[in-house]
C-alpha cells in the first residue's frame, strides 16, 4: 500500500551523501544520494547489475565506498560502525544461520548480540505472534521459504531498529506468504521504522513503497512516490512504448528509463 | 536517543556459546577427528619399545593437529561463508574479532581435547607414561602447534571460494602431510626428503611435541623447531587474514 500519510520529514533514519563505489575501474555506484525518513518504506528498484547492492552492502558496512557519507541514526558507517549497525536490522537476500542451531538458539545468539537478552518463554511468544510456535526446535534448514523469511525479519528487528534493511525479501514466496510479509514491513513502518526495501518486483514497489528511487548504471535516475513517478512519466513515448495493457504501470515507467535491454 | 552496544566480552561470550553448541552437535564428525590418530596410536603399540612413547605420541598428537586445523576448521569456515553466516554476524554490532577468535576457541578445545585423548589412550593401550611435566608441556605445546595448522587451514579458505574444493584440498594437503611426514621421518623416502620433512611444519611440530612431552630431551635443536613453527604460523597468519574474504560472491 502506498501511504503518503506515512511519510514524514523528521530526521532521516538513513542519509546517503554522494556515495561512490568502485571495483577496480568499474565504477559501480555513481554519487547515489538519498535519505529514508521514520516511518517510511523507502524502494530501491534498479535492473540487475544497476548498483542497488553494491549500494546497500556499502550501508550495512559490508563494502568500503571510495568516497561518500552514509550515516545511520545520525552514526556515521565509518566512523562508528558498531553504533551504526546497532541501530540497523538487516535482512540479507542470501544468508542462513548456523544451521546446527535450533530457532530459539538463533534467536538469542542474535538478540544477545544485539544486547537483547531473551529467555526461552519470551523467544516462544516473539514465535507465536508469527505463528511458529511450532518451529521453537527446528533447525533454520527445516522451515520452508516464507517461514524463514519471517525468522529473518524477526532477527532483523528483534532490538527495535530505527532502520531495516530488506534485500529482495520477497523473492521466492508464494503471493500468500508474499501479502503477509507485506502487512508485516507495514506494520514495521507504522512502529516508526525507517525502512529500505530492494526488490524486482514493480508490484511490491508500488504496493508497499512510500518513495521509490530508480537506480541504473550506477546513477539513482528519479526519485519519488511511485504514483508521482507514474504521473511525471506517463507522456514520455519510451514509457508509453513500454507500456502493454494501454494503463501506464509503475513496470512501464522502470522499463521506459532504464531501457528493455536484458541485464546479465 | 542515545545507542548503547553490548560489549565486545559479552558478544564474544555468546558467539562461543553458539560455536560450543555447534561443535556439540557435530560431535560426530569431531569424534572422527580424534579417531585417526587413536587408531595410528593403537596400531603403532610395537613401534614404542624400538623409537619410544614420545616419538609415537608426538606423531599421532601431530596427525590430531593436522585434522583438526586443515579439515574441522576449514571446512567449517568454508561452508559457514557460503551460507552467508558470517556476512549476517558481520552486519550485526559484533566486532569482526569477537568471531574468528570465538572459532578459534572452539578449536583450541578441540586441540585440548584431542591431545588428552592421546595421553589417556597411549597410557592404556601403549603403557606410555609421562612426567607430569611431560603432560603439562605436552597440552601446552599442542596449543602452539596447533595454531600452524589452523593459520594453514586459513590459508587454504583464503585462496580456495568454493567449498567442495575447499573439501578436497584441505584433504589432500592432509594426506599428503601424513603420507610424507611419517614416511619421511623415518627415512623411507630417502635422506633428503628426510631432512625437508623435519623441517616442514609436519617435522618441526612433530619434533617438538615430541621433546616437550619428554622434557629431558628438550635441546637447541627443539627450539629451533619452536622458532621455525612460530615462523610458519605467523608466515601462515599474515597470508589466511590477507586473502581471506568474508563472502563468495
Amino acid at each position: 500500500m502506498n501511504n503518503d500519510n506515512h511519510t514524514n520529514h523528521a530526521t532521516p533514519v538513513l542519509q546517503v551523501d554522494s556515495l561512490n563505489v568502485y571495483y577496480g575501474s568499474f565504477r559501480a555506484v555513481n554519487n547515489v544520494s538519498f535519505e529514508v525518513r521514520p516511518g517510511e518504506i523507502f524502494g530501491l528498484l534498479g535492473p540487475n547489475g544497476a548498483g542497488k547492492t553494491s549500494t546497500l552492502s556499502a550501508v550495512e558496512g559490508l563494502l568500503k565506498p571510495q568516497s561518500g557519507n552514509i550515516h545511520v541514526a545520525g552514526y556515521s558507517i565509518r566512523e562508528q560502525p558498531l553504533y551504526a549497525r546497532a541501530n540497523m536490522g538487516v535482512q540479507l537476500q542470501a544468508t542462513s544461520f548456523q544451521p546446527e542451531l535450533t530457532i530459539t538458539e538463533i534467536i538469542q545468539l542474535y538478540a544477545g548480540i544485539y544486547g537483547v537478552d531473551l529467555s526461552k518463554e519470551q523467544v516462544a511468544s516473539i514465535l507465536a505472534n508469527i505463528k511458529l510456535q511450532d518451529a521453537a526446535n527446528k533447525k533454520y534448514g527445516q522451515l520452508s521459504g516464507g517461514q524463514q523469511q519471517r525468522i529473518s525479519l524477526v532477527i532483523a528487528t528483534i532490538h527495535d531498529p530505527q532502520l531495516v534493511l530488506l534485500d529482495e525479501p520477497t523473492t521466492g514466496l508464494d503471493p500468500q506468504s508474499r501479502r503477509q510479509l507485506w502487512v508485516r514491513i507495514e506494520a514495521m513502518r507504522d512502529k516508526g521504522h525507517g525502512i529500505l526495501l530492494t526488490t524486482h518486483s514493480m508490484e511490491e514497489a508500488e504496493a508497499v513503497c512510500d518513495r521509490i528511487a530508480i537506480i541504473d548504471h550506477g546513477r539513482i535516475i528519479a526519485t519519488d512516490t511511485p504514483q508521482s513517478l507514474i504521473d511525471s512519466n506517463r507522456e514520455r513515448p519510451e514509457v508509453i512504448q513500454a507500456s502493454r495493457k494501454g494503463k501506464i504501470t509503475l513496470e512501464d515507467v522502470f522499463i521506459g528509463l532504464t531501457g528493455t535491454e536484458v541485464r546479465s | 536517543m542515545t545507542t548503547t552496544i553490548p560489549s565486545a566480552a559479552s558478544v564474544f561470550a555468546k558467539l562461543l556459546r553458539a560455536d560450543l553448541t555447534t561443535l556439540w552437535r557435530n560431535r560426530r564428525a569431531s569424534l572422527l577427528v580424534v579417531l585417526v590418530p587413536t587408531v595410528i596410536l593403537i596400531s603403532w603399540k610395537g613401534l614404542v619399545p624400538r623409537f619410544g612413547g614420545p616419538f609415537v605420541l608426538s606423531n599421532c598428537v601431530t596427525v590430531g593437529l593436522t585434522a583438526i586445523g586443515l579439515m574441522g576448521y576449514s571446512n567449517t569456515l568454508a561452508r559457514d561463508r557460503d551460507k552467508g553466516i558470517f556476512q549476517r554476524l558481520r552486519v550485526a554490532p559484533a566486532p569482526k574479532w569477537t568471531i574468528m577468535t570465538s572459532r578459534l576457541t572452539v578449536q583450541l578445545l578441540m586441540i585440548l581435547i584431542t591431545t588428552a585423548v592421546l595421553f589417556i589412550v597411549g597410557y592404556k593401550f601403549d603403557g606410555i607414561t609421562l612426567t607430569p611435566m611431560g603432560y603439562i608441556g605436552g597440552l601446552l605445546i599442542s596449543i602452539v602447534c596447533g595454531a600452524v595448522y589452523l593459520s594453514l587451514g586459513q590459508v587454504i579458505v583464503g585462496l580456495v571460494k568454493n567449498v567442495e574444493t575447499v573439501n578436497v584440498v584441505t584433504r589432500l594437503v592432509y594426506f599428503i602431510f601424513i603420507m610424507v611426514g611419517m614416511f619421511g621421518e623415518l627415512g623411507m623416502l630417502g635422506d633428503q626428503m628426510k631432512s625437508a620433512v623435519h623441517w616442514s611444519p609436519y617435522g618441526t611440530v612433530k619434533h617438538i611435541v615430541s621433546a616437550a612431552v619428554d622434557p629431558a630431551t628438550w635441546n637447541k635443536d627443539s627450539t629451533m623447531a619452536l622458532l621455525v613453527t612460530l615462523g610458519y604460523t605467523l608466515v601462515f597468519t599474515t597470508l589466511g587474514v590477507k586473502w581471506f574474504r568474508w563472502n563468495t560472491r
